[in-house]
């Protein structure tokens, strides 16, 4: 699933450790987020989405 | 954050144990062949699978990462699933060398109860590491 994590995450200057420890995962979870490699869960989604102060349906994209 | 420490150090604990018994193992055996070396490499491949993941894991518990989140939990259950299920085929495995290959190619040198039972478990272990490295690192989970 396609998303903006990478772009907002830059927009708001956070390092992926910093994205990660706000919405309680591991690093390597937002690498593999921002690749599109891996489709969270829908409470995992909105945490995100919260974090980056976007609508979930605009964080991401089929 | 100190639970995770403390799973850390348990996980330590096992991989040192299973270390010292393998070493153990090793000095102890008076056979150099098929049969007594497969129980004494399988875990030390695991144990060095073990040290990288307990220094990797310690390190992100440091910096106040979580030990397992919920892609950590998918992968590790993929990977058990995968693991159990093509571990199936290696004790089939272990179980021809016992009345096929052990004759035919091996001299007849056959596994003991407590080789075929370590080599087993060992071989389960070791497919369960490969796979969750697999999912872990290459494969898509959407």
């Amino acid at each position: 699933m396609k998303n903006k994590i990478k772009e907002l995450r830059a927009k708001y200057n956070f390092t992926q450790e910093q994205l990660a420890k706000k919405v309680g995962v591991r690093r390597e979870t937002i690498v593999f987020l921002e690749k599109g490699r891996y489709n969270p869960s829908l409470e995992l989604a909105f945490k995100v989405a919260k974090a980056l102060k976007i609508k979930i349906d605009d964080l991401f994209e089929m | 954050m100190q639970k995770d420490k403390i799973r850390l150090f348990l996980m330590a604990f096992i991989t040192i144990s299973v270390l010292v018994t393998a070493l153990v193992y090793g000095f102890m055996t008076t056979e150099i062949n098929i049969g007594s070396m497969i129980p004494l490499f399988i875990p030390l491949i695991i144990v060095v699978f073990m040290i990288f993941f307990i220094i990797r894991r310690y390190r992100d518990v440091k910096q106040g990462m979580p030990l397992e989140d919920e892609r950590s939990k998918k992968v590790i259950t993929l990977a058990a699933a995968k693991a159990f299920y093509v571990s199936l085929y290696w004790l089939l495995a272990i179980s021809w060398f016992e009345s096929f290959f052990a004759e035919k190619l091996f001299n007849g040198q056959y596994l003991d109860a407590g080789q075929t039972v370590g080599g087993g478990i060992g071989g389960m272990a070791l497919l369960f590491f490969v796979f969750w490295f697999h999912y872990n690192r290459k494969a898509e989970l959407v």
